[in-house]
């Protein structure tokens, strides 16, 4: 094992916006226990788009999960903006990698639906609908059910079904992680277009490298169970980025290759534990 | 494909034709009637006698009339049905979403469903007496039970991570509850609808074989008694085709409410 440096001087970001404390979790199953979280600590800061990568089964979505109030630490803690979260925030939204539009409801339903919740007029929320609707390319499927829809397009709705309601803080459970190449290129592309609008913070969970890369201001890389924080990278690309011809850069390929080998190490500990 | 269903529809048609002129003429061979018990006419009676007896069954000058005693099963089974759908969906809702209460109920629950529900029906029939009210009971508690325990195993199988992203998106408990737990539980509910309707006539049915003097059950019984077959088969044609119609009533309505559903659409295949 390498020893790790203090996870405080990996990076200190200016302006905190998400603060996450020596995580611990630890879940009983039936006839052991199972130490998740070791000890993660990272900051993200305002506008940032951060990834959270990983060896399978290290945590990354525990430490989403947590961050996002749905579940509880068993010790550490998590801050937005200063407040502790012990439960949903308003102000932040949350995207699964399995598919969880409303199957009873229309595409268009399905979207507003967030806005719904929060009482907004029904003039005012066929509007904004309209507008994610086109933006989504979801023209002439507005009255279908997700059932009629493809995989990437019932994603493609619970991306604007999210967004609709401008979360501050965005976190993403491997949001594609069901998806083809193909689809998926266009959606990492879409993500950026509507995150280049608003800027907002985004914490992603991923385990494929190059979504990691084409994605993120910064990647968090987490160790094997039980996770720590391995190292955190920056990823200088200048934005918009092209999702297709970014990867043949070679600045790309050089990170690529530098967080491969780090990842490796990893996988190398994993077969061995 | 149109011609085939109009084929099937052919031989559809033979068959019963078929079936009613053994049943005419056959029963008024003496050798078959003989040898056959099950196409002797005392049994079984003869098409143009059961026609005859349903037209003087709904002579209006009856003290109860056989339009009367369809329209009395139809309300009670009608009626218990409501009531115990709603109540049964109503228990079912709040009961699956929380797991405390449901973990007390459980061994009440399990032990009463396995009970016949037939056999409750003296107990009810002592309880409420031959009026309406015991009918309504019977069907009540068949339709209650039937509901509620698909209800209860529907919302017991939301989907955790809907109610997470309802949850994210800013719902609040009832939100969650009317959005969520509703909806995917009502795809549970509606399946046993048909059953349940069913069920719900069988229970009235029954219920009047025991006591009161209306509905088609006690026309079967009085059958029995003055040994007039033709009455019981009017009488069990006439269950035949409200049972029928009921179902199919309750299927359209299953349809309707439950359009989101791939098996109710043909399914178009999204594009990226």
């Amino acid at each position: 094992m390498t020893s790790l440096p203090h996870p405080r001087e990996l990076s200190q970001p200016a302006d905190v916006r998400i603060r996450i404390d020596s995580l611990h979790r630890r879940f009983q199953l039936k006839d052991r226990e199972v130490v998740a979280l070791g000890d993660v600590t990272f900051d993200v800061a305002d506008h940032e788009f951060v990834s959270l990568i990983g060896p399978s089964g290290c945590g990354k979505s525990t430490v989403l999960n947590i961050a996002a109030g749905l579940m509880t630490p068993t010790s550490g803690s998590v801050h937005i903006d200063g407040e502790l979260v012990t439960r949903p925030l308003a102000k932040v939204g949350y995207i699964f990698q399995k598919d969880t539009t409303f199957p009873w409801k229309t595409v268009e339903d399905n979207i507003g639906i967030g806005l719904a919740y929060r009482g907004v007029p029904a003039e005012e929320r066929r509007r904004r609908v309209a507008e994610m609707v086109r933006m989504a390319k979801l023209e002439g499927f507005e009255k279908a059910y997700p059932a009629m829809l493809s995989g990437g397009m019932r994603q493609r709705v619970a991306l604007m079904r999210s967004f609709i309601v401008e979360p501050e803080v965005l976190m993403m459970d491997e949001p594609f992680g069901a998806l083809d190449t193909h689809t998926r290129l266009n959606l990492h592309d879409e993500l950026l277009r509507l995150w280049e609008r608003t800027r907002q913070v985004i914490l992603f969970v991923t385990h494929d490298l190059s979504e990691a890369i084409t994605l993120s201001d910064r990647i968090v890389l987490l160790s094997h169970r039980p996770s720590r924080v391995k190292a955190i990278v920056d990823i200088p690309l200048k934005r918009p980025r092209d999702v297709i011809t970014l990867r043949e850069t070679p600045e790309y390929l050089e990170i690529y290759r530098d967080l491969w080998h780090l990842l490796g190490e990893e996988f190398q500990l994993e077969s061995e534990g | 494909m149109r011609s085939r269903r109009w084929s099937i529809h052919f031989w559809q048609a033979v068959i019963v034709i078929v079936v009613l002129l053994i049943w005419e003429y056959g029963t008024q061979v003496p050798w078959i009637t003989r040898h056959i018990k099950i196409l002797d006419p005392f049994f079984i009676s003869t098409p143009s006698r059961i026609v005859q007896r349903f037209i003087e069954l709904s002579n209006p000058a009856l003290p109860v009339t056989l339009p009367e005693r369809v329209l009395s099963t139809l309300a009670h089974t009608i009626v218990g049905f409501f009531v115990g759908v709603s109540t049964g969906f109503l228990a079912g809702l709040y009961l699956g979403r929380d797991r405390y209460l449901a973990a007390v109920f459980e061994p009440f629950i399990i032990a009463f469903n396995t009970l016949p529900r037939i056999a409750l029906v003296p107990l009810v029939t002592l309880l409420f007496g031959f009026g309406s009210l015991a009918k309504i009971m019977m069907a009540w508690l068949i339709c209650f039970f039937i509901v509620f325990f698909n209800t209860f195993e529907g919302v017991k199988n939301v989907d955790r991570d809907i109610v997470n992203s309802a949850r994210m998106l800013g719902a609040t408990r009832g939100q969650i509850m009317r959005t969520v737990y509703l909806p995917a539980a009502l795809g549970w509910t509606f399946a046993s609808l048909t059953p349940a309707i069913s069920f719900a006539l069988i229970g009235v049915v029954i219920g009047e074989f025991l006591g009161g003097d209306q509905g088609i059950g006690y026309l079967i019984i009085l059958s029995l008694a003055t040994l007039e077959s033709a009455d019981m088969m009017v009488a069990l044609i006439v269950l035949a085709a409200v049972g029928i119609a009921l179902a199919l009533i309750v299927r359209r309505a299953e349809r309707y409410l439950l359009r989101w559903q791939p098996r109710y659409y043909a399914p178009t295949d999204g594009a990226d």
